[in-house]
């Protein structure tokens, strides 16, 4: 029984030394970061961690390692490919619309615009990968960064089975020069 | 027994626990640690930790040893060092295992039992947490007590020797400093009187003083949520609440925590199949006399009774000590059944399959998972400790951070241990986190727009990326992003003014800032952006020392664009105060406001020449 009192002989000997050690800065362990440059990217894939600060809305967490549900609205901001000022581009966007989704929403239509630029929309009515592909203006490409708005006329709302807000799955976005 | 046969009986159970949770061994920090280890950033003095240590936490808690000395003492000891938190966590579960299987050896009579009992009781998936969570620790601390004060009491039963007694008395009150259920050990203690130990009864009656005691304390000074997770339900929905304790304490309803997705049915009959066997072997042994078939059923149902009326806030550590009641029963039916026929050996093989097969992967589960995500917040925190080398004295903006990131590596402000206080979520970063009612937004993290540009532009603030395995210094390519699409002009929505950030903020009637506040004289302005709806309200955060109070109750007046919206009594004395304001409808859609601030007195400390009103803290529209 006497080694009990080793247990509040130990309390007491951390707390006594708390108010006399806090004072000075614990040194600290530190990871390395990255500090390489990194430019915009024109197409991305949005499961690389790189292009999340691309994603500026509309978007969940990575799945698989390979795409993201997104939400109802989306956005994505592009660095234009070079030329693009003159000759515009192609905005290209790589997505799935899953069996769940078709099944209860029966169709699905996607609108898209470059800033203030409507790019003409399309209906989605089949499920599985498809390719969404605009011809944008060079108008719409003249500064250094576009955000991209993506909406849908429907989503799945948050439920039992997903408590999310879940509109179509998405690997991949941006433009590809002419 | 033999030598060999003597240790395998000690060493087993503990070799077991570390193996299957050996990734909580390796566990960082994350969440609630972080609260618990800032708490040293306010100890300056004795006065300070007394405070510390005592002083009523979230939902009113006071665990001054499980938490409060824990954190402070470690944290003193070995900084962000994980390791010996973890090992302190390890090193005290498995002296519960020890205590565990004494206890079920002196009770069964069987060394079997006291061999199995603390193997049940870890393959648990219930413990996961516990063994993963530093902060759960105060869950393992608890059992250590409540164990420990049980086996002192059998042994004060069996020997007659008084030292027994008081040593219980000793562990029984420590356990209070662990955790509010150490309430419940003077039912145990009487319980098992009652059935083992008649002549014993009367005297553990002495043991619910200090527990009604405590529990009238912390009824009376605690505060009582009404709403929200930690509202208490004194009704039938305990009993429901009691049903899914046992659900989960049994394991097979829990598989799908382990990625496993047995159909329903199979599961409901699982659990059916473990009832039937447990609670069957119960009775039985009830009948034939052995009232230790009932006390070990109480003991899971006394120790899981005060979490009961929390409804909306079930959550498997809570079952840390109450499983320990049922492993024993559990251990004892194995050894009887053992002892009979080839038919109740195969039933027995059959239920321990049905149990193991179910708890162990979702205790392997819970327990990588809340590894995987402390690395990740370690990852977060030790790369601001290289990014504060690095850009010293600069603002930080955080992007890429996930949902789950956020509320476990950045809602509780660790960099604040580093020194840091100027670490914010990029503009936007927020959008895809989404918001815990009763824990805060993510919104209050984010710096404004034109801050963060300007910040930027003047190169004064960096850009990180928490989206993968390490920090990514991403500033050049977020100012290209952040010059499409962030407001230069937009006035920020919250302000706070302990921050000198925001200083560009603030009108006349303030004084310097002092370390993270700031000091309002009688009358002081804040500049915000205008509300965006009508329903948007005004909040106010801020604080008054007692010494303000003692000539009664500061009233405060509040006024926007000179429209007056009300007066407010602040009487909370040494306490944050808080007020949402209802805006005039016709304000909203303004691009800016000016907020006035006005208080009914002013005081002058001793030796200041200062007219001092209130502390702030924010101001903010949402």
């Amino acid at each position: 029984m006497r080694r009990l009192i080793g247990i509040p002989a130990l309390v007491v000997a951390l707390l006594l030394s708390a108010p006399g050690c806090k004072r000075k800065q614990q040194k600290v362990e530190v990871i390395e970061t990255e500090e390489a440059a990194q430019d915009l990217a024109s197409m991305i894939h949005v499961a690389d961690p790189r292009a999340s600060l691309q994603l500026v809305k509309g978007f969940h967490d990575v799945e698989q390692n390979a795409w993201r549900w997104t939400m109802q609205k989306f956005s994505v901001t592009l660095r234009p490919p070079a030329g693009a000022a003159e000759k515009g581009a192609t905005l290209r966007l790589k997505l799935a619309v899953p069996d769940a989704v078709i099944g209860r929403l029966k169709t699905l239509t996607l609108a898209a615009s470059v800033g203030e630029t409507p790019l003409e929309g399309v209906t989605l009515v089949k499920a599985g990968e498809q390719i969404y592909s605009r011809e944008v203006p060079a108008s719409a490409l003249k500064a250094d960064a576009v955000t991209v708005d993506f909406a849908l006329d429907k989503c799945l709302p948050p439920g039992d089975v997903d408590r999310r807000e879940l509109g179509v799955v998405v690997t991949s976005v941006g433009f590809e020069a002419k | 027994m033999k030598r060999a046969a003597r240790a395998a009986w000690w060493v087993l159970p503990a070799v077991f626990c570390l193996a299957l949770y050996r990734f909580g061994l390796k566990a960082w920090f994350q969440q609630d640690d972080f609260a618990w280890l800032g708490l040293s950033l306010h100890v300056h003095n004795w006065r300070d930790l007394a405070s510390a240590l005592f002083e009523p936490k979230a939902q009113g808690t006071i665990r001054p040893l499980s938490e409060r000395a824990f954190f402070l003492g470690f944290y003193s000891l070995f900084g962000l060092n994980a390791l010996p938190f973890r090992i302190a966590a390890f090193a005290t579960q498995i002296a519960n295992l020890v205590l565990a299987g004494s206890i079920a050896h002196r009770l069964t009579g069987s060394r079997g039992a006291g061999f199995l009992a603390p193997v049940l009781w870890t393959a648990n998936g219930a413990l996961a947490l516990a063994m993963s969570w530093t902060s759960a620790y105060n869950q393992i601390l608890c059992a250590f007590f409540l164990l420990l004060s049980f086996r002192l009491l059998i042994e004060h039963i069996e020997t007659g020797r008084r030292s027994y007694w008081t040593w219980q008395w000793i562990t029984f009150l420590a356990g209070f400093g662990a955790l509010e259920i150490n309430v419940v050990y003077p039912a145990l203690a009487a319980a098992y009187a009652l059935c083992r130990a008649r002549p014993y009864f009367r005297k553990t009656l002495w043991l619910f003083v200090p527990s009604v005691a405590f529990a009238a304390a912390h009824w009376h000074y605690a505060p009582k949520p009404t709403a929200g997770r930690y509202a208490m339900h004194f009704d039938a929905s305990m009993l429901s609440t009691l049903w899914r304790y046992w659900e989960m304490a049994l394991g097979p309803s829990r598989m799908t925590l382990a990625r496993i997705e047995p159909p329903v049915w199979l599961a409901a009959a699982a659990t059916a199949l473990l009832t039937l066997l447990l609670l069957g072997f119960a009775v039985q042994r009830i009948r034939r006399g052995e009232l230790l078939g009932a006390f070990l059923p109480a003991w899971f149902v006394l120790v899981i009774a005060p979490v009961l009326p929390l409804r909306d806030h079930v959550s498997d550590y809570y079952l840390t000590s109450p499983l320990a009641g049922l492993a024993m029963l559990g251990a004892w039916a194995l050894i009887r059944a053992w002892k009979l026929s080839w038919y109740w050996r195969a039933t027995a093989v059959v239920g321990v399959a049905v149990y193991l097969a179910s708890s162990l992967p979702v205790a392997r589960a819970i327990t990588r998972w809340n590894f995987e995500r402390s690395r990740e917040v370690r990852n977060l925190v030790l790369g601001l400790a290289r990014v504060r080398e690095l850009h010293r004295g600069k603002v930080v903006l955080l992007t890429g951070v996930s949902a789950d990131l956020f509320w476990a590596g950045i809602h509780d402000k660790p960099y604040r241990l580093l020194g840091m206080t100027d670490v914010h979520l990029a503009p936007g970063a927020e959008k895809n986190i989404e918001a815990s009612g009763e824990t805060g937004a993510p919104g209050e993290f984010v710096l404004p727009e034109a801050f963060a540009l300007r910040a930027l532009e003047e190169r004064r603030a960096v850009v990180y990326s928490a989206a993968g395995p390490r920090l990514r210094n991403v500033t050049n390519a977020y100012l290209t992003v952040a010059r499409v699409r962030w407001s230069k002009t937009e006035e920020p929505r919250r302000v706070d003014v302990g921050d000198p950030l925001y200083a560009g903020q603030l009108g006349p009637g303030w004084h310097r800032l002092e370390g993270r506040h700031r000091w309002m004289g009688k009358r002081a302005t804040v500049r915000l952006g205008g509300p965006r709806s009508p329903a948007e309200k005004l909040h106010l955060a801020g604080f008054c020392p007692v010494s303000h109070l003692v000539g009664g109750p500061i009233r405060l007046t509040v006024a926007v664009d000179g429209r007056r919206l009300g007066t407010f009594t602040v009487t909370k004395r040494n306490e944050e105060f808080a007020f949402a304001v209802p805006i005039p409808p016709e304000i909203a859609g303004a691009p800016v406001v000016e907020v006035a601030l006005e208080v009914d007195r002013t005081v002058r400390p001793a030796g200041d020449v200062r007219e001092l009103g209130l502390v702030f803290g924010v101001v903010a529209i949402r």
